[in-house]
């Protein structure tokens, strides 16, 4: 049985290149499908995302996955690529590596953004695709099964997907929410139309926030921005009675001068009735005046404010990479345990069968030389024979397991095979 | 099994309490994910320990909950301990152990030191004795749950005033919620705490008619700070209802809801080491003969 991966990641791959070499979700199917044809007898798994693409192969003893090499060709003729251009750019790993790199990605511990959590349902997808193709068999589907189990006891044993590491989320969950109880009874008001608001009102949509107002000096933009997120355009001048109104704020503007001074926000306090207010400032330059934050009842947060957090975060995040490589070195060693004791199943099951031929001989003779013996006894004499193969065998299947552990027993079946004159 | 039982002491629960409270610390230096279950496994254990314990003296020394000072602090103590299982098993993120147990073991420490001497009963007086211990202990737990969560609506508010992401294992309730617990628990206890001091008005003019007392002991220093306590606690209501609408109104709730605490315990302070006729009997000049709070 051997392993075999050739990929790329942010890290070793140009984006102008990664682009080339990216697959989508119908891509892959069809470039399995031609795996199959190419490599009868192979399984294999594309996983294919914004920051790598990677081919995991596996074969058998009969049919070995195939050399870096082929697949590099393989990939490369796929993408309509030169496969010299991608040579010196593909990283190569083979066997129990094959197992640790897979195990890590699926982990979060390979990605751009250390743990994220998303890479788990691309592998799931990737694993997915190669079972519609029928390209995925036992050794990958063991080894995709592993890896997420492996990413699934990082996430609960470690606090690496706890932290949260991107603006937005941080700005929700660790701030807006440290005010908030809930976000369903709140009006949250966008000022700007830019891509942090959107994507910081996901995160506040998540949390239940329904009542969302959009501001911004061009009209058009705040109604097509308000179709598409589902929330009420108004017109710019009411900026201050919406400041009023609002319980949460995200501003994103790309205003050289402040859009909200002081003066405009003391105005709007005054109609606010005590009520707290969180303001996101995520534009630069700030669109509140920083005074406000000393307001009281007031929790004002600039971008430098959230990415100081983000950092921390991750800077916690990377404490508990020990820990989490500890889980996969205990997977990986655990994974190719079992895939080398399953390379002993043969012999195992040739013994099995030399055993239990004989067993039938002798048995078959001793009832010719016993024929008053009724069905219930010879029933009983048969699970003896059984029972005492089963004992005799048991001593070499336990020495078997506990040498798999350290790599492929081939000593030990070598020794079996001549012991017992197993042929092939 | 009455071996057993009898053999529970203060020190088996204030003890597994203090496990508990050793967990809830261990937060913020080590992560681990067996705490959760020998926190709530130790807090458990106390409670039950600590309910064994009132059941044994109620069945076996005809000691009632409220009957002596002794028993009434245990029972406060007891349903603090209570919420704070509660509130652990329900939010397993949030340290609220750090805030309640502290507060259940000083209110154990009371217990101790104070007399174990049942309040004088009567038929008449037994009625509207238990109703004046309730309303007090009422009083007495919605004020600490008040604080407690006023203390963590002031440390969760600073946080966010630094711009702090929270600490892992250290995940405080919203300020919003914090400030809902200490609007509602300042009500309760001044309702509660001007309820039991009725209460007790009645339970003196019953005292009086039975010929319990010579006369109502209004300058007992245990009547005064009752009085006083009852007079802060409307007063703070009052104030934390006028500013709700203001800017800094949640604020001012926390900070009247931690001084409310100071003065109850001041008033316990008082009242376990000053000399009182409060609860019946002369006037009992030394410490370990305070009545109910």
């Amino acid at each position: 049985m051997s392993l075999a991966l050739v990929g790329g990641t942010h890290r070793t791959v140009p984006i102008s290149l990664r682009e080339k070499l990216a697959f989508s979700a119908d891509q892959a199917a069809h470039a399995l499908a031609r795996f199959r044809e190419r490599f009868p007898g192979r399984e294999g798994v594309l996983l294919s995302t914004c920051n790598r693409v990677e081919f995991y192969a596996a074969g058998s003893t009969d049919a070995a996955a195939p050399a870096h090499e082929q697949l590099v060709s393989f990939l490369a003729d796929c993408r309509g690529i030169d496969a010299a251009t991608l040579e010196p750019v593909l990283s190569r790993e083979r066997d129990e590596n094959v197992v640790r790199h897979l195990f890590n990605v699926a982990s979060g511990l390979d990605s751009m953004v250390l743990g994220e959590p998303q890479i788990v349902s691309q592998v799931k997808q990737a694993w997915a695709i190669a079972e519609d193709s029928r390209t995925a068999g036992p050794l990958t589907t063991g080894m995709f099964q592993a890896a997420l189990r492996t990413a699934k006891r990082v996430a609960t044993e470690t606090g690496l997907g706890r932290e949260r590491v991107s603006i937005p989320s941080v700005a929700v969950a660790d701030f807006a929410s440290g005010v908030f109880e809930r976000f369903d009874d709140k009006r949250v008001l966008l000022v700007g139309a830019g891509k942090m608001a959107a994507e910081t009102l996901r995160y506040l949509r998540a949390a239940g926030a329904r009542d969302v107002v959009i501001v911004n000096r061009t009209a058009a933009r705040a109604d097509d921005l308000a179709a598409r997120l589902e929330a009420r355009p108004a017109s710019f001048s009411e900026l201050e009675r919406e400041l009023a109104a609002a319980d949460l704020v995200v501003s994103t503007t790309g205003a050289s001068e402040q859009v909200v001074p002081l003066e405009v926000f003391m105005r709007a306090e005054a109609a606010r009735q005590g009520r707290p207010l969180v303001v996101l400032d995520l534009a630069v330059p700030r669109d509140f005046d920083p005074r406000i934050g000393d307001r009281p009842g007031v929790w004002l947060y600039s971008v430098d404010d959230l990415a100081a957090a983000c950092e921390a975060n991750r800077r916690r995040r990377l404490g508990e990479m020990p820990l989490a490589t500890a889980i996969v070195e205990e997977e990986t060693s655990r994974f190719m345990g079992d895939m080398h004791h399953r390379s002993t199943a043969p012999v195992i099951e040739r013994l099995r069968a030399g055993w239990s031929e004989t067993g039938e001989a002798e048995l078959e003779r001793l009832f010719r030389r016993l024929p008053t013996l009724d069905a219930a006894a010879r029933a009983e004499i048969r699970q003896a024979f059984e029972r005492y193969a089963a004992k005799l065998l048991h001593p070499p299947l336990v020495s078997l397991r506990s040498a798999s552990r350290t790599g492929p027993p081939h000593g030990l079946l070598d020794a079996l095979r001549r012991l017992f004159d197993l042929k092939d | 099994m009455a071996a057993f039982l009898s053999g529970i002491s203060i020190v088996c629960f204030a003890a597994s309490y203090g496990v508990a409270l050793a967990c809830e610390a261990s937060r913020l230096v080590i992560r681990s994910g067996v705490r959760g279950a020998v926190m709530v496994g130790f807090a458990t254990a106390g409670l039950m320990a600590h309910a064994l314990f009132l059941g044994w003296r109620a069945a076996n020394e005809a000691a009632l909950p409220l009957s002596s000072p002794f028993d009434w602090y245990l029972l406060a103590a007891w349903l603090l301990a209570a919420f704070y299982l509660y509130l652990t098993i329900t939010n397993p993120r949030t340290p609220v152990g750090l805030f309640t147990l502290p507060v259940v073991l000083l209110l154990v420490a009371a217990a101790q030191f104070s007399s174990r001497e049942p309040f004088p009963r009567s038929p008449a007086t037994q009625v509207w004795g238990a109703i004046h211990g309730v309303f007090n202990l009422a009083a007495s737990v919605s004020v600490a749950i008040g604080a407690i969560a006023g203390l963590m609506w002031l440390i969760q508010a600073g946080r966010l005033a630094r711009k702090q992401a929270p600490l892992q294992g250290f995940r405080m309730p919203s300020l919003e919620r914090l400030a809902h617990v200490t609007g509602r628990t300042l009500a309760i206890s001044a309702w509660m705490a001007a309820a039991g001091f009725a209460s007790g008005i009645v339970l003196n003019a019953v005292n009086l008619r039975c010929g319990l007392l010579e006369t109502v002991p209004w300058t007992d220093p245990v009547v005064l700070r009752m009085g006083a306590l009852v007079v802060w606690l409307i007063a703070a209501d009052a104030l934390a209802a006028a500013a709700r609408r203001r800017p800094d109104g949640a604020r001012t709730g926390a900070r009247l809801s931690l001084v409310s605490l100071a003065v109850l315990a001041t008033s316990i302070a008082w009242g376990v080491l000053g000399p009182t006729r409060h609860g019946g009997g002369p006037l009992q000049p030394t410490a370990g003969t305070e009545a109910a709070p």
